[in-house]
């Protein structure tokens, strides 16, 4: 992992700290340093420098040709990122939330996750999209949403979702450099931006220098013995705050999976075999998706070794606008505890 | 010709929806200063305001009545009140109370009043599918009411708005398609975006007339949305209409607006379309008095509705479980949280 | 070699444009007590109503003492942190 060698104490330290969106801009500043390929196309990313602070500063940098605001047509510019990355070139295309979704899918889909497949391998897609997911600050139904297990389930596509500064910027080098479609999911609470204020966590030193994360290798965040907590993205850090709320009472691990597509069965397999108990805490709805995807690797794998499961996820709804409908239906810290709790009894 | 009535009207409409989000914008703000904290305050999450586009909203509404269907994109707060949604409501709405439209699972993006067949959605141009649905079921049961599809000019590259051009033609049915050219789509100015000047020329592609009214007075929306709705409700199909407007205000609340050239908002402020309209009404003989009568009601209308708005119970928290099925299945369960899961067949 | 401390004044930084403002707050640190800065170095960002910019570290040396939290409000004038350079 890249922040294993950052020196830790010492009085002074050269680490700066640094903020996810920031991680983000500077992968893909570097990126876009190294290879006249790779350019960026999305509502609002170049004087706006991206509604999430995606882009922030790239405009300065790369000028317009590179940072190209696009019509709001989904279907077209997605689709034209297809189009560029089959001629060989690496776009960044923003979908500026996933919600959105809808309005672009097939090019998602159907053409950007199933051309290498159709052409037996003679293209290729070398793109990211990126998107902003999420909720916790009320923007309602259709602008809410993460769908980590929509966008895991289709197959074709690579998904990432970072929780941190540092897990950001070396998905994103990942990302860039990677021959295939890769859907890099951004949590738009977790990004640093000033009014949407991050909780403590993925703010982290980063390197200055450019490093990659291996797609595919899950993070244990936090090592314990009696009950294993699976998540990703925002609930990472709230099961980091309901793990450290349990500390001499119930020892938790905490995986953060970095990565759906590929997915790190063993590293949760592994975990799962040491505690025996499973939680898994996902921001995506609770049926036919990544919690049930979770809990079905781990019994497929350890079935023995499982003595109890449980998941804490959005239910089968859509997401409310008032703030006691969406506190009530995101899963907090409390539940966190309450489903590891439970998982103990 | 425009009744003084209807002018009337219109003004009113027009000087309660400003007033409108002026009050709304401060109530937004409550909590959220000095640090703007977007979750914050009394109403949270994402605010779009119209003030500087209620000409648009009074000129083609005067011409409904509740029967009409309205589709409006995330700025719908001056159709809305056009369109006579139920003012209380929708501020309950706004501020995430029970009592509001849609029991504050909506929000102000995605108000619902189906008393005034009005509808919102916050998918750029997805309201239009459904505007042009509306007709299509006005025409299959021989009712004359007509549909009214609002979205920005940002809007107009979408596919949804495009394919729903080509369908309303398709099938002559009683649409129209109303953009309200405000200049901007967030950062992006609209030459950025599309090579076309005027944004009712997409109709041309269709076989449909269009229209664009080049500065944002009510009487001359008036005009050109009457003709529009009279064919419509005459069997004669659909119309594009495109209206100037002007966004006096950010994009969202806490937009610090830094990519609009200097000038720019201050030419949108003057060009008023609410000073231009009591200069109408004054040059039909309508005295001050009877104009500062009706400026004065409708801004005590908009404060009585927010004060009772805010008087509203907020929704208890388990309520987010409902309403997902008009017909919920037979042992269906939202799969809510373990604490909440009372019934069978969820988790575990 | 001696220690100077220097301060990290909100004033150098308040945009003209937010002339009519007088409290703010620091949205993001990017460094702690202790970690080494060069001039011209972003070491915080802060927010004025809406308006975000970068607090460029005023010399070269360590962070000394970081005077506002995160998140925290401060006022117009005040000082933000201190940073010891050794001379
Ligand atoms: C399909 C889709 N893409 C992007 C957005 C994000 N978005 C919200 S408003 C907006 C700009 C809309 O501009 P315009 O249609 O001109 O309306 P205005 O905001 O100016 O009223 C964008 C891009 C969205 N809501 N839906
Ligand atoms: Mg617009």
């Amino acid at each position: 992992m890249a922040e294993a060698d950052e020196p830790e104490t010492a009085e002074t330290t050269d680490e700066r700290e640094t903020t996810m969106s920031r991680a983000m801009v500077s992968a893909i500043a570097s990126e876009m340093r190294d290879s006249d390929d790779v350019f960026v196309m999305g509502e609002d990313v170049a004087d706006y420098g991206g509604i999430f602070d995606s882009t922030d500063g790239l405009l300065d940098e790369f000028g317009r040709e590179k940072i190209m605001d696009v019509p709001i047509s989904e279907t077209g510019f997605i689709g034209a990122a297809v189009g560029a990355a089959q001629a060989g070139m690496r776009p960044i295309a923003e979908l500026m939330f996933a919600d959105f979704f809808g309005v672009g899918m097939d090019q998602i889909y159907n053409q950007m996750a199933k051309n290498t497949y159709m052409s037996g391998s003679t293209v290729n897609v070398p793109m990211v999209l990126m998107t902003a997911v999420g909720g916790t600050y009320n923007d309602a139904a259709q602008h809410s949403q993460t769908l980590y297990g929509t966008f895991a389930h289709l197959p074709g596509m690579k998904v990432v979702v970072p929780s941190t500064a540092a897990d950001a910027k070396g998905l994103m080098h990942t990302a860039i450099r990677d021959d295939d479609p890769v859907v890099y999911m951004f949590h738009k609470r977790l990004m640093g931006i000033g009014w949407m204020p991050a909780p403590d966590g993925p703010k982290t030193s980063v390197p200055e220098d450019d490093y990659t994360i291996d797609f595919g290798e899950a993070d244990v965040k936090r090592e314990g013995d009696d009950v294993t907590v699976v998540t990703l993205g925002l609930h990472v850090h709230r099961a980091l705050e309901a793990a450290a709320d349990l500390t001499g009472e119930i020892d938790v691990e905490v995986i953060d999976l970095r990565t759906l597509v590929p997915l790190d069965t063993e590293t949760v397999l592994e975990s799962v075999r040491k505690t025996g108990r499973l939680v898994v805490i996902d921001e995506d709805y609770h049926s036919f998706g990544l919690s049930g995807e979770i809990i079905a690797r781990a019994t497929e794998g350890a079935l023995a070794d499982l003595s109890a499961v449980r998941r804490v996820t959005m239910p089968d709804a859509p997401i409310p606008y008032a703030r006691p409908l969406e506190q009530a239906v995101n899963p907090g810290r409390e539940d966190i505890i309450e489903a590891v709790q439970a998982v103990t009894e | 010709m425009i009744s003084d009535t209807e002018l009337q009207e219109m003004y009113g409409w027009m000087v309660t929806a400003r007033y409108y989000e002026e009050r709304l914008q401060e109530e937004y703000l409550e909590g959220k200063q000095p640090a703007f904290d977007i979750s914050a305050g009394p109403i949270p999450g994402e605010l779009h305001l119209a003030a500087g586009q209620e000409a648009a909203a009074a000129g083609v509404c005067s011409h409904l009545d509740d029967a009409d269907t309205v589709t409006a994109p995330h700025r719908p707060h001056h159709v809305a009140i056009a369109k006579g949604v139920d003012l209380e409501r929708m501020t309950a709405e706004i501020f995430g109370r029970r009592t509001g439209l849609c029991k504050g699972k909506g929000g102000h993006m995605h108000l619902f009043d189906s008393a005034v067949n009005f509808a919102g959605s916050g998918i750029i141009a997805e309201g239009c599918p459904p505007a042009v649905g509306a007709a299509l079921a006005a025409k299959k049961r021989g009712e004359d009411s007509v549909a009214v599809a609002y979205l920005g000019e940002g809007a107009i590259s979408q596919g949804g708005f495009l394919e729903s051009l080509n369908l309303a033609s398709v099938q002559n049915l009683p649409v129209l398609f109303v953009i309200e050219d405000n200049d901007w789509a967030i950062s992006m100015p609209k030459e950025r975006v599309t090579d076309i000047r005027n944004g009712s020329q997409r109709a041309d592609g269709f076989d449909m007339p269009g229209k664009r009214v080049d500065y944002d007075d009510a009487c001359a929306v008036y005009e050109a949305a009457g003709e529009a709705i009279g064919r419509a409700r005459d069997g004669n199909g659909p119309t594009l209409l495109e209206v100037q407007v002007h966004r006096r205000m950010g994009h969202f609340m806490g937009d610090a607006e830094g990519y609009r050239p200097e000038g720019d908002s201050e030419r949108a402020k003057r060009r008023d379309s609410i000073e231009r309209m009591e200069t109408t009404l004054q040059k039909a003989g309508i005295d001050d008095d009877t104009i500062g009568d009706i400026r004065d009601r409708s801004h005590q209308r908009v404060d009585d509705a927010i004060e009772w708005a805010k008087d509203q119970p907020e929704p208890e928290p388990d309520e987010a479980y409902d309403d997902v099925f008009t017909n919920p299945p037979a042992g269906w369960t939202p799969n809510t949280k373990p604490e909440q899961a009372e019934s069978t067949g969820g988790d575990d | 070699m001696s220690d100077e401390i220097v301060a990290v004044e909100s004033e150098t930084v308040w945009p003209a444009d937010s002339d009519d403002v007088e409290e703010a707050i620091v949205s993001s640190w990017f460094v702690r007590e202790g970690t080494a800065v060069t001039e011209g170095d972003p070491i915080a960002e802060i927010q004025i109503e809406k308006v975000s910019l970068d607090v460029p570290a005023p010399a070269t040396g360590e962070i000394h003492e970081l005077l506002v939290d995160e998140q925290g409000e401060f006022e117009r004038g005040d000082t933000l942190a201190r940073i010891s350079t050794d001379q």
